[in-house]
């Protein structure tokens, strides 16, 4: 059987996601063997238009960006997008909250005119994406996942329950206990609920679950102390795309 | 055998005697939280460690029998297709249960055992030693007593109660009293420490009373019968995350997923199963994409009459809630209490 040729490319966005492909360790050996890569720019050289499955990587942020997202779609018979940025728009949607102008200046100073920019937004508001792989950065177990999924032919199984499942899971205590609080409720899980293991709280990084209960969620955090402005910054990190931040 | 004394001073040798010659498990303190200390059951690594006057754990112990995630088998595709067993056996002293939980466990061994045996959770079952704790503090939320589980007289290997002075233990089976005899120092108890163990046991079960149902739990199927329109249910589900907490948290919830883990050469692969629970949104979704309680308050409504009615008939002839009171202390909209519910549907209905 020939082997699947599969491509990279990222549009506004740290790396971290390709960066934790690299960081697969021993299965990256495997993962390389299994498929032919043809194009991996934080990984190698060389680059060919010839790709089945494509992983992207960051959000639009310009206009020009729109044509070369397009020939990718057409190139790949699946688009993978690869982290909060791609599925969601991730961080860089914070600057639509805020002045357009104010934002080229503070970022590009005196040279603000020469760069091309527009609201940010996820892979999906452009072309149609098959599958998402979620996080900041993205779980390097579920992109083996997927990417078994794929050589198999099978639909991925990503989760649709929040991130308190994998909490109690990992036997964490809540942090709504321990005065702090967290968007995990209402955040599609598959990260282990990692940042509250690590003594932290659920940033929503992974975006909202299918049906979250947003209206349950604002009321808990309002009890819980938090105001309607702090309530919409806490769903605005990541979730700035969707109904419920807007 | 009749009840033993462990003095206070000669508990740490039991322990450390038991930590030598197995896994110990047991309750220790994770940390203070807004209401108190967090409690959780990890490996005990020394005597002081342990902990034995703790209200309530998070999690209950039920990890121990179904983990979180576990391989039910191993296997092998392609020409020479072949399956390999993964049997636990790893043999488990679990020290410091209280009453509801060792009840509640007892009602899973009925259940893991009834029908099709599920041969890891027995297995698991199997292997482990129960020593048990009456409590000495109630958790908020508890309410046990109402659920005739503030003192169990069987289910455990050995069952110890605070005294004060010193510990008094029952004997629960040939495994509790083999460990005591190989691992502590014991005396038997005088008439008088048995009666404090039974003035104890009383000052527990008014303990456990602060709050509870306000009708006998017997009542409680047929209270259910009469309330599937109950208004009740979609008032409190509107408010649901479902977000399990109150099904993972429960030490008589048993649901799991099953799902098949290739490795990357794709011709290998192991049987994973993992907790599951009624109140995520996609619990009864099947392969066609139907999902048979695609609302919240049907799912909401779902775990009340599984705690309460589906298992009582045949199978447990038991309410299946203990009264810990996880699921009230954990649901952050606070809508999962039993005594809360049951209570309110008997009011409406009256
Ligand atoms: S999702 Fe996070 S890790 Fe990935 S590119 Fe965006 S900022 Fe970086
Ligand atoms: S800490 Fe966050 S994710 Fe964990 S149980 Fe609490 S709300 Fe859910
Ligand atoms: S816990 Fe929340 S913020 Fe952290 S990785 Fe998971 S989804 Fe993202
Ligand atoms: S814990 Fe509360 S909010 Fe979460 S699923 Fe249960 S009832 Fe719903
Ligand atoms: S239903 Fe709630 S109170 Fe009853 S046993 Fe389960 S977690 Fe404990």
């Amino acid at each position: 059987m020939e082997k699947a040729k599969v491509a990279f490319f990222d549009f506004a966005s740290c790396e971290g996601d390709q960066l934790q492909v690299i960081n697969l360790e021993e299965d990256l050996l495997k993962v390389v063997e299994a498929v032919e890569i043809v194009s991996f720019r934080e990984a190698m050289k060389g680059h060919s238009d010839d790709y089945d499955i494509a992983f992207v990587e960051g959000s639009v942020t310009r206009r020009s960006d729109e044509a070369r997202l397009k020939e990718i779609r057409k190139n790949a018979k699946v688009l993978v997008a690869l982290g909060a940025c791609a599925t969601l728009g991730g961080v860089n949607l914070l600057k639509n909250f805020q002045e357009a102008e104010n934002v080229r200046k503070f970022v590009y100073g005196d040279k603000a005119f020469q760069y091309e920019t527009y609201p940010a937004r996820p892979l999906k508001a452009v072309v149609p994406v098959d599958i998402d792989i979620h996080g900041c950065p993205i779980n390097r177990h579920e992109f083996v996942m997927v990417f078994k999924s794929l050589l198999l032919g099978k639909k991925p199984e990503i989760p649709n329950y929040p991130v308190c499942v994998e909490c109690k899971m990992a036997e964490s205590i809540c942090v709504f206990e321990m005065g702090m609080t967290c968007l995990g409720p209402v955040t599609r899980a598959g990260c282990g609920a990692c940042c509250v293991t690590e003594g932290s709280y659920c940033w929503g990084c992974r975006g909202l679950v299918d049906n979250p209960n947003a209206d349950s969620q604002r009321e808990v955090l309002a009890k819980y102390g938090l105001g309607l402005r702090d309530i919409l910054n806490k769903f605005r990190l990541y979730s700035g795309f969707s109904e419920v931040a807007q | 055998m009749a009840l033993q004394i462990i003095e206070k001073s000669d508990l740490a040798f039991f322990v450390q005697n038991l930590m030598d010659h197995f896994q110990l498990e047991g309750v220790q303190s994770k940390g203070q939280s807004v209401y108190g200390q967090a409690f959780f059951y990890g490996t005990i690594r020394s005597p002081a460690e342990l902990c034995l006057d703790f209200d309530c754990t998070v999690m209950p112990p039920k990890k121990y029998f179904l983990p979180p995630q576990e391989a039910l088998f191993r296997f092998q595709t392609g020409p020479s297709p072949a399956c390999f067993e993964c049997r636990p056996n790893k043999p488990l002293v679990i020290f410091g249960i209280h009453p509801y939980d060792l009840k509640a466990i007892s009602q899973m061994d009925r259940v893991f055992a009834a029908g099709t045996p599920d041969p890891h959770y027995l297995a698991r079952r199997e292997a482990t030693i129960l020593i048990g704790i009456d409590p000495t503090h109630v958790a908020p939320r508890s309410f046990w007593a109402s659920m005739e589980a503030a003192v169990v007289s069987s289910g455990f290997d050995l069952m110890m109660t605070d005294l004060g002075a010193n510990y008094i233990v029952e004997t629960g089976s040939e495994k509790g009293k083999a460990l005591l005899g190989d691992y502590a120092k014991v005396r038997p108890a005088t008439s008088d420490e048995v009666r404090q163990r039974v003035s104890q046991r009383s000052h527990i079960a008014d303990m456990g009373q602060k709050r509870g149902l306000t009708f006998p739990k017997r009542e409680i199927p047929i209270l259910l019968q009469h309330s599937l329109t109950s208004p009740l249910w979609e008032e409190n589900a509107t408010k649901c995350l479902s977000c399990g907490t109150c099904n993972l948290v429960c030490p008589t919830c048993y649901c799991f997923d099953v799902w098949d883990d290739m490795e990357l050469n794709l011709t290998q692969g192991q049987r994973l199963r993992r907790w599951d629970g009624c109140l995520l949104s996609d619990f009864a979704r099947v392969a066609t994409g139907e999902n048979f309680r695609g609302t919240r308050t049907s799912r909401y409504r779902h775990r009340f009459y599984r705690k309460g009615q589906y298992l009582f008939f045949g199978i447990l002839d038991d309410v299946a809630c203990v009264g810990c009171g996880r699921c009230a202390a954990f649901c952050l909209p606070d809508i999962a209490d039993p005594v809360e519910v049951f209570n309110r549907l008997k009011e409406k209905l009256n």
